[in-house]
């Protein structure tokens, strides 16, 4: 009777930074072109899209923006008629932009700071994954001090240090009912650091053509002595301490080809074709500091593939103040089907967006934009839970940004 | 102007939010349906378990989460309609009273009797209830004496949804097959081996809810119940009957345990375990099954005055203590010849079958992993069986549930939507 509780067993819980997660929303620019224009927007933003345009600035500037992003997922367990809803929840990702340095000179230096992973998903604990998650919150903060040179007056270099701050709050129901038939709760909050590098190179023809190559290295984030804290009956409150983990997130590389080329005057073409080495997330290992026979370390099998997308947009400048553009694009999901979950329920995803820029003086411009992500309807069985059923899930995501140039 | 610009971008802010929020992803592939069956008036024919029995009571809680009950509710999205429980009032909503589970004392769990709220109008007797029911459960209930008038007047359960007049008069296979019924389940017959494993094997003459019902008896009973109630063409689901040994009952205290504890207890001074069985005593093996309730206090006392009870050859645990091997594997095989008598009716009669039996073995080992949860046989934290070892926990219930939905569904065409056993609990700890 001694191990008489093993049965339960705390399961692992299935943190991750999936696809899903990844949300390029640094440019309002390139978000209304649903991703593209790295090789066509030359601005403070190429600190993230392309840090060899960055030499290429006639001036500085600095640019702050927000989106809002809705992720909107719904659930059917199968053989069930019961649709569940994720929550309705806004999280505005934001990103700042600046550059130093003189004017029409051989370089550029920037600072980046932005959030290219986060979300929000919350499925309340009245759902049937309940005991795979109630909610999850996480954000990861990168900042991007940033170099570029001219290597001549057509090719620009750069590069920079990414040191990233991340942050993440968790919960999910336990299988352990209290007196008052409720089940228990663990929460898993923390915060990690990790640290990378953005290098890339941009070469143009004047007028007529321009590509960019970057690559964004993988940040693994450590999670050191997050807190744990076990909301459970009295009874088994010994087996379940207060305790606190460390794990590890691997966020990952993504390699990135722009290209844009006018076909009008005032309408120039821009298309970004992105690999995002998933492949590192193999597994997902939480390791308690305080273990028990109910608590244990876990380990969760992730074992993500590649991913890869593409994106299409179109620029149309239609007077000296306002452009307006117009984007479309695909992205193939890393997660394979029993690894897919309720997190970000992950698959294949067709997007289009729309956005404008409008320049109110020689000082001040305003960007908006509007991205529209649908994630086609996905049948899975979790092979971590055994949850079956589908899952479908829309992403929308306006934002707003405003820079000032001198 | 500014002031228009303003109120257009903030018309525009409101308009893209709503529209955020109203786009929400739909869903529509599941469209439930009847099916070939008519389940406008379902009924339930059962023992405990249909009748909700859980935790070694009948009490409003586990009334209300019987597998019926949750079956039923799913069929109102296919045409089900009123589907009336004999329920406890709230007043008396501890019924029979129950176990609760106070605390884990080195993993021990301690437990106490629910005595408040109660349900009795006199000892043994049971406030009545008879309103129309369609939840027919009857906890004890067996099949060879849902053919005997005395059992209403010798189960209290039984008793309480008859009126005075008919106890004593009316059998219960009179009282289930009168209703009107479009469609039924029928899940008897567990009873009719359980009562006699859990005596240890042993018949006790003066009472009947020990015997072992022989396997003509049962084809009989069986055949005569189900023709009965398939009158008509009507349609209905049958469920096996779950192998003895794969319930907690008889898997928490095994001979290694015992052997542990009394090699702790006396410094090792003894390490085994010796059994009366019918061929003579013998040292117990991990074959030989002990029951929940297995007193272990009385373990090494005097009996017969001879001390070492249980612990040395000449004086052996009593044969009604201990379910050996060889009753065991006798139980095994009446099991096997009443399940297969309870498929062949079904395919007979061309009605859907639930297999409890594997589906409970499987719950057994290697267990099921049901989003997220462990399920398996073990007691307490194994989630499918309450603290009385035998009968389920909500959770349970809302398995076995899906079990029957599924059986139904694959034998009718229908399409009743599944039950969200995550919403129902297991053992409730203090």
């Amino acid at each position: 009777m001694k191990r008489l509780l093993l049965g339960l067993m705390l399961a692992s819980p299935s943190l991750l930074w999936a696809q899903g997660s990844q949300v390029n929303t640094q440019s309002q620019k390139a978000v209304g072109m649903s991703g593209a224009g790295s090789a066509l927007f030359i601005d403070e933003a190429s600190i993230f899209y392309s840090p060899g345009a960055l030499s290429k600035m006639d001036h500085n500037a600095i640019t702050v923006g927000a989106s809002g992003v809705m992720y909107r997922s719904a659930f059917q367990e199968r053989g069930s008629s019961d649709v569940h809803n994720t929550k309705f929840r806004i999280t505005p990702p934001f990103a700042a932009f600046a550059t130093f340095g003189p004017s029409n000179s051989w370089w550029k230096a920037g600072l980046g700071v932005y959030t290219p992973f986060g979300g929000s998903v919350d499925w309340g604990n009245e759902w049937p994954g309940r005991y795979e998650l109630n909610h999850l919150q996480l954000r990861a903060i990168f900042i991007q001090p940033t170099l570029s040179f001219k290597i001549t007056e057509n090719f620009g270099i750069g590069g920079g240090f990414v040191y990233n701050f991340g942050q993440v709050d968790l919960s999910r129901s336990l299988p352990i009912a209290g007196n008052d038939g409720q089940p228990a709760q663990a929460q898993l909050t923390g915060v990690g650091t990790g640290m990378g590098f953005n290098v890339g190179v941009h070469y143009h023809l004047e007028n007529e053509f321009a590509i960019s190559l970057s690559y964004r290295s993988k940040v693994v984030t450590k999670l050191r002595d997050g807190d744990a804290e076990f909301t459970v009956p009295a009874a088994v409150a010994a087996s379940f301490p207060n305790t606190t983990f460390d794990a590890e997130l691997p966020l990952p590389a993504s390699f990135n080809l722009g290209l844009a080329f006018p076909v009008g005057e005032k309408v120039d073409i821009a298309a970004d074709a992105t690999l995002i080495g998933y492949d590192i997330y193999k597994e997902l290992v939480f390791d308690y500091k305080d273990n028990t026979p109910l608590l244990q370390d876990t380990r969760q099998e992730k074992n993500y593939e590649n991913a890869f997308s593409g994106k299409v947009g179109i620029n149309y400048q239609t007077t000296d103040n306002l452009a307006l553009r117009a984007g479309a694009g695909y992205v193939y999901s890393p997660v394979r089907g029993p690894y897919v979950s309720p997190e970000t329920p992950d698959n294949n995803r067709v997007m289009g967006s729309v956005g404008f820029t409008y320049d109110i003086n020689d000082r001040w411009d305003i960007t908006g934009a509007y991205v529209f992500q649908h994630l086609l309807e996905r049948s899975v069985t979790s092979a971590a839970t055994g949850l079956s059923g589908t899952y479908k899930t829309n992403i929308h995501a306006p934002g707003l940004s405003l820079t000032y140039k001198w | 102007m500014k002031r228009a610009l303003n109120y257009t971008s903030l018309y525009i802010g409101f308009t893209v939010l709503a529209l955020a929020y109203s786009c929400k992803p739909e869903i529509d592939s599941f469209e439930a349906q009847a099916g070939e069956a008519d389940f406008t008036k379902y009924v339930a024919i059962g023992n405990s378990l249909t009748a909700g029995f859980a935790d070694g009571g009948l009490y409003l809680e586990g009334q209300e989460v019987a597998y019926p009950n949750l079956i039923a509710e799913q069929l109102k999205q296919v045409g089900g309609g009123e589907f009336r429980s004999p329920f406890f009032s709230q007043e008396q909503r501890n019924g029979s009273g129950y176990l609760q589970l106070t605390a884990l004392v080195d993993g021990q769990p301690q437990t106490t009797n629910v005595t408040t709220n109660l349900a009795y109008r006199a000892e043994n007797r049971l406030a009545k209830f008879t309103g129309e029911i369609e939840n027919l459960g009857v906890p004890g209930m067996r099949l060879d004496l849902a053919f005997a008038p005395p059992f209403g007047s010798l189960n209290m359960y039984f008793e309480r949804l008859l009126t005075d007049t008919e106890v004593n008069q009316r059998t219960y296979f009179d009282f289930v097959s009168t209703k009107n019924h479009t469609f039924f389940s029928f899940w008897l017959g567990n009873n009719d081996v359980l009562g006699y494993a859990m005596n240890g094997a042993f018949e006790n003459p003066q009472d009947p809810t020990t015997t072992l019902t022989s396997i003509n008896t049962f084809s009989a009973r069986y055949t005569t119940f189900i023709d009965k109630l398939t009158e008509n063409n009507r349609k209905g689901v049958v469920a096996t009957i779950p192998t003895v040994t794969s319930i907690p009952f008889f898997n928490t205290v095994t001979t290694a345990r015992l052997e542990a504890g009394v090699s702790a207890s006396t410094g090792g001074q003894f390490t085994k375990i010796y059994i009366q069985t019918a061929a003579g005593p013998r040292q117990a093996t991990s074959e030989d099954l002990f029951t929940l309730r297995f007193p272990t206090d009385t373990l090494g006392k005097t009996s017969n005055g001879i001390p070492g009870y249980g612990l040395i050859p000449q004086n052996p645990l009593a044969d009604r203590f201990v379910l050996d091997k060889d009753e065991v594997s006798e139980i095994a095989a009446r099991v096997t010849a009443f399940n297969d008598i309870i498929k062949t009716t079904a395919n007979n009669k061309n009605l859907a079958l639930a297999d409890a039996q594997a589906y409970l073995n499987r719950v057994k080992s290697p267990g099921i992993l049901y989003n997220g949860i462990g399920v398996n046989a073990s007691f307490i934290t194994g989630n499918a069986f309450s603290l009385d070892g035998i009968h389920l926990t909500p959770m349970g219930n809302a398995l076995i549930a899906n079990l029957f939905i599924d059986a139904i569904n694959s034998k009718y065409k229908s399409r009743i939507p599944k039950v969200d056993a995550t919403k129902y609990r297991g053992v409730k700890f203090p």
